[in-house]
């Protein structure tokens, strides 16, 4: 048996790493349940954590200076498995379900990690508080009916939930927010990039947009809250469907500096003007709630 | 023979038939020989692998929605008629000789023929924004069965979160179908059709990924 050309040289170029890879792949552990369980993982650099939670419970993060990552879970019932693994600066923590037949009030697993300043996370959990603190890295963080709650956290991130709600404080780099219901609260941030959306819940952004920064957020009947500084420099653009615009900073809102001459299509209620010299862009939207828009005290 | 010419020949010529020499040299060389060992292994789990799965519907409908959410891609857009009752005073005062009333007579057939064609194309019923793909995500939420109340005892609070949001995303979809049927062109009312198609596709993946009937 023969293999033609492309496939002999991304074998040997590719599979065979991976292959190498996948050996150290195999599980560490698979810890009994009905315990508390502590494990201390070795890392170099930028680790990248990954930890998917098929059962409910809450996952809280925090960091040290140490290139360690310690994770601990508490179990009340032995319904549920974790599996914990490390493959070089990768670490997986997989927590699942045993006992198909348990009782919902036995498919709880709480898990805390402590991982070093620069890590990168993807976490997806089902329902409980994620709860993320003084992390720099990438991370992107799912949740079906939990929380997901940010403190001085930086880097790319991507957070998605069903109905969980996102409180943001004193984040920086980009992020993304997707969910169905939940509310989005972004507090004294530091983003250069912010993209919002919710189909129900409600928008607070509540701080500076950054000069150069991009920032759009979007409610389908929620309300859309900003409230900007005196010095901000912004051009915002607000619209909604059948929704309103409640405007309370016309003191501060010019007619746009660029000279662009806005119009809301002719079903749509719009707003349009700049802060300051108009440095940042900000795109508010909603289709049938409130936008208002506020200048903080 | 050394490890590299080894790697060259396989590359070359596979290694399933190998020269006496090739051979030669892996039966005594660990590194070559575990080379071989692990392309065996390769072409064993590739027999393995499974034949390619058709991508379920939903995974093309929220691919199509955000690509026109993205205005990468659009939906042929419906022409509406423009008013047009103030041209006939300006006109008026042009066709008072005779020939200028005459040439304004064979004017007005072939212009009232034009509109009346391009009316007959104008009320066709409009076409639906991404109705393809809300007709698609209603059979597969069909598929899970029906949604009862939120409130069984025996269903997680997960289950009841996405029954919900699921419950309340449709109400949504139909509020916003109103809205561009009052005006197509209305691209705010747009653009949340498409997230919520969007949505709804990822709660129906949810669902089925969770493993559970909604029944």
């Amino acid at each position: 048996m023969t293999l033609s050309p492309a496939i002999r040289r991304i074998s040997a170029s590719m599979l065979l790493p991976a292959m190498g890879a996948g050996l150290l792949l195999m599980p560490l552990d698979c810890f009994a349940a009905g315990q508390k369980i502590e494990r201390h993982f070795t890392v170099k650099g930028r680790p990248v954590v990954m930890i998917q939670n098929v059962a409910n419970g809450r996952i809280e993060v925090k960091s040290w200076k140490n290139p360690e990552i310690v994770v601990s879970a508490s179990q009340p019932s032995n319904k549920i498995g974790l599996d914990m693994e490390q493959a070089d600066n990768r670490i997986d923590v997989t927590a699942s379900i045993v006992d198909a037949s348990a009782q919902e009030s036995e498919l709880t697993e709480n898990i805390q990690l402590t991982v070093p300043e620069e890590t990168e996370l993807q976490i997806k959990s089902q329902s409980g508080l994620i709860y993320v603190e003084q992390v720099l890295g990438d991370m992107t963080l799912e949740s079906v009916g939990g929380d997901i709650h940010l403190r001085e956290v930086s880097g790319y991130i991507i957070v998605k939930t069903t109905g969980g709600t996102l409180v943001c404080t004193l984040c920086g780099g980009k992020l993304k927010f997707d969910s169905v219901s939940g509310s989005a609260q972004i507090l004294q941030p530091s983003f250069t990039n912010v993209t919002l959306y919710t189909s129900f819940g409600n928008i607070l952004f509540d701080g500076d947009f950054i000069r150069t920064g991009i920032y759009s957020m979007k409610s389908g009947r929620g309300l859309v809250e900003v409230r900007f500084a005196g010095n901000d420099s912004f051009d915002l653009n607000a619209q909604t469907a059948s929704g309103t615009v409640d405007n309370r900073a016309e003191a501060f809102l010019k007619p746009d500096s660029h000279g662009i001459r806005h119009s809301a299509s002719k079903y749509a209620k719009g707003l349009f003007g700049s802060v300051g010299n108009g440095l940042a862009k900000v795109e508010l939207s909603s289709f049938s709630g409130t936008i208002r828009i506020l200048k903080r005290d | 023979m050394q490890c590299r010419d080894v790697a060259q020949v396989i590359e070359q010529e596979g290694f399933s038939l190998l020269p006496e020499a090739a051979r030669g040299h892996i039966a005594g060389c660990a590194s070559c020989s575990a080379l071989i060992a692990d392309f065996e292994r390769i072409v064993v789990a590739a027999v393995q692998i499974p034949a390619e799965v058709e991508p379920p519907a939903r995974v093309w409908i929220a691919l199509r929605a955000q690509l026109e959410a993205e205005r990468i891609i659009s939906e042929p857009r419906i022409a509406v008629p423009k008013e047009s009752a103030s041209w006939w005073p300006g006109f008026g005062p042009l066709i008072r000789g005779r020939v200028l009333a005459t040439a304004a007579v064979a004017l007005l057939v072939v212009a009232a023929g034009y509109f009346q064609m391009k009316r007959k194309i104008v009320d066709l019923p409009p076409t639906e924004p991404f109705a393809a793909a809300g007709t698609r995500l209603d059979q597969e939420e069909m598929s899970l069965g029906p949604i009862e109340a939120a409130s069984l005892s025996d269903v997680s609070p997960v289950d009841n979160s996405l029954r919900e949001n699921l419950a309340t995303l449709n109400s949504f979809i139909k509020e916003c179908r109103k809205r561009l049927q009052e005006d197509p062109n209305d691209q705010v009312a747009r653009d949340y059709l498409a997230a919520a198609y969007q949505q709804k596709s990822e709660i129906l993946a949810a669902m089925m990924e969770r493993g559970r009937s909604v029944n």
